[in-house]
């Protein structure tokens, strides 16, 4: 009786999780939101003082709305890049029983397994406007000047939906593979034709994995840093990337730490209204 | 309605034949039972017979017509499987829907259609219902309405009842059965339980490592088994080892530990050949006879609510199974005599 009484207390299998987000979650984000109300500074961090001058200077200026615009539409652009290169692969690899999907699950982890630097590198050497794709379609005569590639959006989507692709497959690889294949099967005694398969039952059924493939893949597009600082360049700016630049190079602690939980619940609200409308009565039916 | 024919239904996945030259021809309107253990070869030949595997070599065919290169979604059978396999995403009238969509039936006749089939299976009202809000035994219900709702040529089980407790799988048993008989489809039924196979069918296939070992209605399956692995799958009993005495046409007479008998078989075995011959347990009435020289013991009885099993062990040390109705109790130790019809015996092929 004591046994079952230990194992019917889950909390106490929280705890330890728990200890560590207070630590190293909780306690840096109430001193970042602490910092965002302090008053400014010249040559120091901040100065002695409270305001809410940090808030009201972020959403009074257009510069920085509009980069919260298009750090937000690239994390968009990236989620519904990676869902529709990702889905395929995903069906395919769980699907697939043969010998080579080994192979394909370690190809899809691939982007993971190089440091984010070194492949944020790879792409500017890529996308540059004398990088190896504008070099070899001006050398087959099929363009005259570079594409811009990089220093973009288009660049950061790119290089991002590269790395984030697993976010997506995997989620959604998971959930194909969970459906019942005896449902296909009755489908099919049903009158359905392999489409009509798909349509109507491991489309559906699948949408759990996409809807938290597409909120993995919003939300670490939006928060990334190297790979928008590498190939955005000094040209387009995502939040994260002021955010950085406000705390260590212009010094500003208060502006950036306003601006990173401006960033947190912005990326937060997206995904919860996401959550809200993909909402599967199906799946929380009891 | 339709009339299933198989002839030396072939199929392997690489290695020896999971199904090998299975014929088997099932009347309109029939409940078939394909029975044996895991492997042997039924769920493989069920999915032959739905269109999910294509046989190696063989013919299938409905009323007369093969069907052996059509797909499953062609083929316009009904099936149930033993997870049920319910569209957990759509509603019970959504289930329902489902295969009289796909077979672009109008709107008003689904919802006619579903609501009457509801009705057959004692469900109705539910129809707004997801699967996983409703008991195991309503699941096995939607399952079998969405299987006969589309009005298929055949109604393919696959150990239905598999997933229910004891006590719903009995009723279910009966409601199956019963349902089958006033919609008068004819029927294959998958199980690997030989209680289920022997109350609902109207003929019973055993099959043994892909062959089909007997065809036959449910007592000659029990009372009559053709061989010692049938006689032994379907039910309990007593294998005896006898010597034939004296053959005749149509009749013979053996000798075992128990006395000679005079069996309505003839056997192609030669007077004093050894042979096999079996007793269902339930065959054999124990009386106490504590005075009787000779008498045969009691050495355990387990106790299983209407009836008892009972080990007796025979004067020349043989032991058999004997099963009682539990009204009388024989205490372990107690002497007894075996009273067995003679028609009780049956003769098995001569061992090899």
């Amino acid at each position: 009786m004591p046994v079952l009484r230990r194992a019917n207390s889950p909390m106490l299998l929280f705890l330890p999780a728990l200890l560590v987000l207070a630590v190293f979650l909780l306690v840096p984000y109430l001193n970042i939101l602490v910092m965002s109300f302090r008053t400014p500074g010249q040559g120091i961090p901040y100065a002695p003082g409270w305001t809410f001058g940090n808030y009201t200077k972020f959403f009074s200026d257009w510069f920085f709305i509009g980069q919260m615009a298009n750090t937000l539409w690239i994390g968009f652009a990236t989620t519904l890049a990676c869902l529709l290169i990702g889905y395929p692969v995903a069906l395919q690899l769980a699907r697939g029983s043969d010998r080579l999907r080994g192979l394909r699950y370690g190809i899809v982890l691939t982007p993971l397994l190089v440091g984010v630097v070194i492949r944020s590198y790879g792409w500017t050497i890529l996308l540059g406007n004398n990088g190896v794709i504008n070099r070899t379609l001006i050398g087959w005569g099929l363009i005259d000047g570079p594409l811009p590639l990089m220093y973009n959006g288009l660049g950061i989507i790119i290089a991002l939906t590269h790395v984030l692709l697993p976010f997506m497959i995997l989620p959604v690889m998971g959930a194909i593979q969970g459906i019942d294949p005896a449902l296909g099967l009755a489908a099919r005694s049903l009158g359905a034709g392999r489409s009509t398969v798909f349509r109507r039952v491991t489309l559906p059924l699948s949408l759990p994995g996409v809807q938290a493939g597409c909120i993995l893949v919003f939300v670490l597009s939006v928060s990334a840093y190297v790979t928008p600082a590498l190939i955005g360049g000094l040209r387009v700016k995502t939040v994260a990337v002021s955010v950085v630049d406000a705390l260590i190079d212009t010094f500003q602690w208060p502006f950036g730490s306003a601006m990173a939980l401006i960033l947190s619940v912005v990326g937060g609200l997206c995904v919860l209204a996401f959550a809200r409308a993909t909402r599967m009565k199906w799946a929380a039916a009891r | 309605m339709t009339t299933v024919s198989l002839r030396s239904l072939t199929k392997s996945f690489g290695g020896p034949p999971v199904v090998d030259k299975v014929s088997l021809d099932i009347r309109d309107g029939e409940f078939v039972s394909l029975l044996g253990p895991s492997g042997c070869g039924k769920t493989t030949t069920l999915k032959l017979v739905a269109g999910f595997e294509w046989a190696d070599s063989g013919t299938i065919q409905f009323d007369g017509q093969d069907v052996g290169s059509l797909p499953a979604e062609k083929r316009d059978i009904g099936m149930v499987f033993q997870s049920y396999a319910l569209f957990p995403h759509l509603t019970v009238a959504q289930n329902l829907a489902f295969g009289l969509e796909t077979r672009k039936t109008p709107r008003s006749e689904i919802t006619r259609r579903s609501a009457a089939a509801m009705d057959t299976v004692q469900l109705a009202g539910l129809g707004d219902r997801y699967p996983r809000q409703l008991s195991g035994g309503q699941q096995q219900r939607v399952a079998l309405a969405r299987a006969l709702v589309i009005e298929p040529r055949i109604l393919l089980l696959d150990e239905p009842l598999a997933n229910l407790d004891a006590r719903l799988r009995d009723e279910m048993r009966d409601f199956i059965r019963q349902l089958q008989r006033r919609v008068g489809i004819t029927t294959v039924y998958v199980t690997h339980d030989q209680a289920e196979a022997l109350t609902m069918s109207d003929r019973v296939v055993v099959m043994f490592s892909g062959t089909v070992a007997q065809v036959g209605a449910p007592d000659d399956i029990y009372e009559r088994p053709v061989s010692r692995a049938v006689a032994e799958f379907v039910g309990r009993v007593n294998r005896i080892p006898a010597t034939v005495v004296a053959t005749g046409p149509g009749s013979c007479r053996v000798r075992t530990y128990l006395g000679e008998v005079t069996l309505q078989q003839s056997t192609s075995a030669a007077v004093g050949h050894s042979v096999d011959v079996t007793l269902r347990p339930e065959a054999i009435t124990l009386v106490a006879a504590p005075a009787e020289p000779g008498a045969a013991r009691v050495v355990s009885a387990s106790y299983g609510g209407g009836l008892i099993d009972y080990r007796v062990e025979v004067a020349t040390g043989q032991t058999l199974h004997v099963q009682a109705f539990a009204a009388t109790r024989l205490a372990v130790g107690t002497a007894v005599r075996l009273d067995i019809r003679n028609d009780s015996y049956w003769l098995l092929g001569s061992p090899p």
